[in-house]
């Protein structure tokens, strides 16, 4: 090979340039091979001007582990041979430019691809047969079985027959000279129509699944609302056994929702009723928001901006949390850890941010909030 | 110590050293490797380009392709210190 300088390269070049026989650097150089390893032996470490230094380093003993077994082993320390390059060596190396090698690669390849290409042109037949392998093996990994078997089989009949035309015009000279230019264009536009199917099938399939998903989060939706109620009946039995119990009844209801199991079969409208006359006195707030979402306990380190985020989608509809907790919440920059803040159903009008209106509504609920916090 | 060996006087032993080393070098510039018999071989390597994150700022930066001299004994000799 080119880029290697062997050993004799190196003698036939030094007895060159130093106008010595051969003899004699080959006797150097063997000379100089023996001591260099004798040296090594007994000082591990050999310098070498102009070059670099020659180093036996020891490498300790580690653990490891058999991999079949799992057994734990050490391997023992040997130790091996390094050359560390001299300064101004290094230097040099490392500045010459080697991305020659690399381009010129490139540009091989590139004449090969163009060679093929070209070959690909110049002979319809490998164009025709490489298609065979794709639509085979392409849907077999790809597609889910149920759609699958109507193309798979297909590009299997087609090649069969797209074989036998081809040889008989073109490789024997058969009387007939029709086929050629009619059979070819056929099973490429057959080939084309398997594809074109392929793509079908595979777009269909995707639609299928973005549909589930789609319908997935909508019945997640339902079945949220579905669930509604339960949290109104939760608060709403709370509600009134509090107001039966004791008169401060909105105390009560703070910790009561996390330990209290929904009893009895009252119908919806009855607790909703007994539930709205509950609170009224207490707070208008249940009479302005009707529906709730859900009742959630004050996190640590929550905010009633994060929960507007999290259920109306946006920070600034925190000012109707305010409203609609007026009761259990004195301070909204500080609210007890466990508050349970009722998250009420806001409307369409109350959560347009376009509607001059509400955004009045919000920046005053907003202020009164602020001003309370004081 | 190696004029004694090879029964050459010092100072042509010092001047096949001095072209020795600047054949090695010249012939690694080349992008050759150098093939030593019985000792192993010199030869050059791309270390590709890397990237590296900086362990205190969360920097990325791209450590450029360079070319490193590096030395790779002959199995013989590579066992015989093995033992060492």
């Amino acid at each position: 090979m080119a880029d290697k300088l062997s050993w004799t390269d190196l003698r036939h070049a030094l007895a060159l340039r130093a106008g010595v026989s051969e003899k004699k650097v080959g006797a150097f150089l063997s000379a100089f091979q023996d001591q260099l390893i004798e040296v090594l032996k007994t000082d591990k470490q050999v310098k070498i001007n102009g070059l670099g230094t020659f180093k036996v380093q020891a490498v300790a003993p580690r653990k490891s582990v058999n991999v079949n077994t799992g057994e734990e082993i050490i391997i023992e320390g040997y130790n091996k041979l390094v050359f560390a390059p001299e300064a101004g060596v290094k230097e040099l190396v490392e500045k010459q430019p080697k991305e020659i090698d690399p381009l010129k690669k490139l540009g091989a390849q590139a004449e090969e691809i163009v060679d093929i290409l070209g070959d690909l042109g110049q002979s319809p037949k490998e164009e025709v047969k490489e298609p065979e392998p794709e639509p085979v093996v392409i849907p077999e990994p790809v597609v889910i079985p149920e759609p699958v078997k109507e193309p798979e089989p297909e590009p299997i009949v087609i090649p069969e027959p797209v074989k036998e035309p081809e040889p008989e015009p073109v490789v024997i000279p058969e009387p007939v000279v029709m086929p050629e230019p009619v059979v070819e264009p056929e099973p490429k536009k057959k080939y084309h129509f398997v594809r074109d199917t392929l793509i079908c099938v595979v777009i269909l399939l995707m639609l299928l699944l973005a549909g589930y998903f789609f319908l997935r989060h909508r019945l997640g939706d339902i079945l949220q609302n579905i669930m509604q109620p339960s949290d109104t009946e939760v608060v709403a039995d709370t509600t009134t056994q509090a107001v039966v119990e004791t008169e401060e009844a909105v105390e009560v209801t703070e910790p009561a929702p996390e330990n209290m199991i929904p009893e009895g079969e009252i119908s919806q409208e009855q607790i909703l009723a007994e539930f709205l006359e509950a609170s009224g006195e207490l707070s208008p707030a249940e009479n302005k928001y009707p529906d709730l979402i859900t009742t959630e306990p004050m996190h640590e380190a929550s905010r009633l901006a994060w929960m507007a985020k999290r259920f109306y989608g946006a920070k600034i509809y925190w000012p109707y949390l305010y409203d609609a907790n007026r009761d259990v919440i004195s301070n909204p920059h500080n609210i007890e850890v466990g508050t349970p803040i009722r998250v009420p159903k806001l409307t369409k009008l109350q959560l347009d941010t376009t509607n001059a209106e509400t955004m009045a509504t919000i920046e005053s609920l907003r202020e009164e909030a602020l001003r309370s916090g004081e | 110590m190696v004029a004694d060996k090879s029964g050459l006087s010092k100072k042509e032993t010092e001047q096949l050293m001095t072209t020795m080393n600047a054949i090695i070098r010249e012939s690694l510039m080349d992008g050759k490797s150098v093939q030593m018999q019985g000792l192993g071989a010199l030869e050059i390597k791309e270390r590709p380009a890397r990237a590296i994150v900086h362990p205190r700022t969360g920097e990325r930066n791209i450590v450029p392709s360079k070319n490193q001299l590096v030395f790779r004994p002959a199995g013989t000799i590579k066992d015989e210190f093995k033992k060492l």
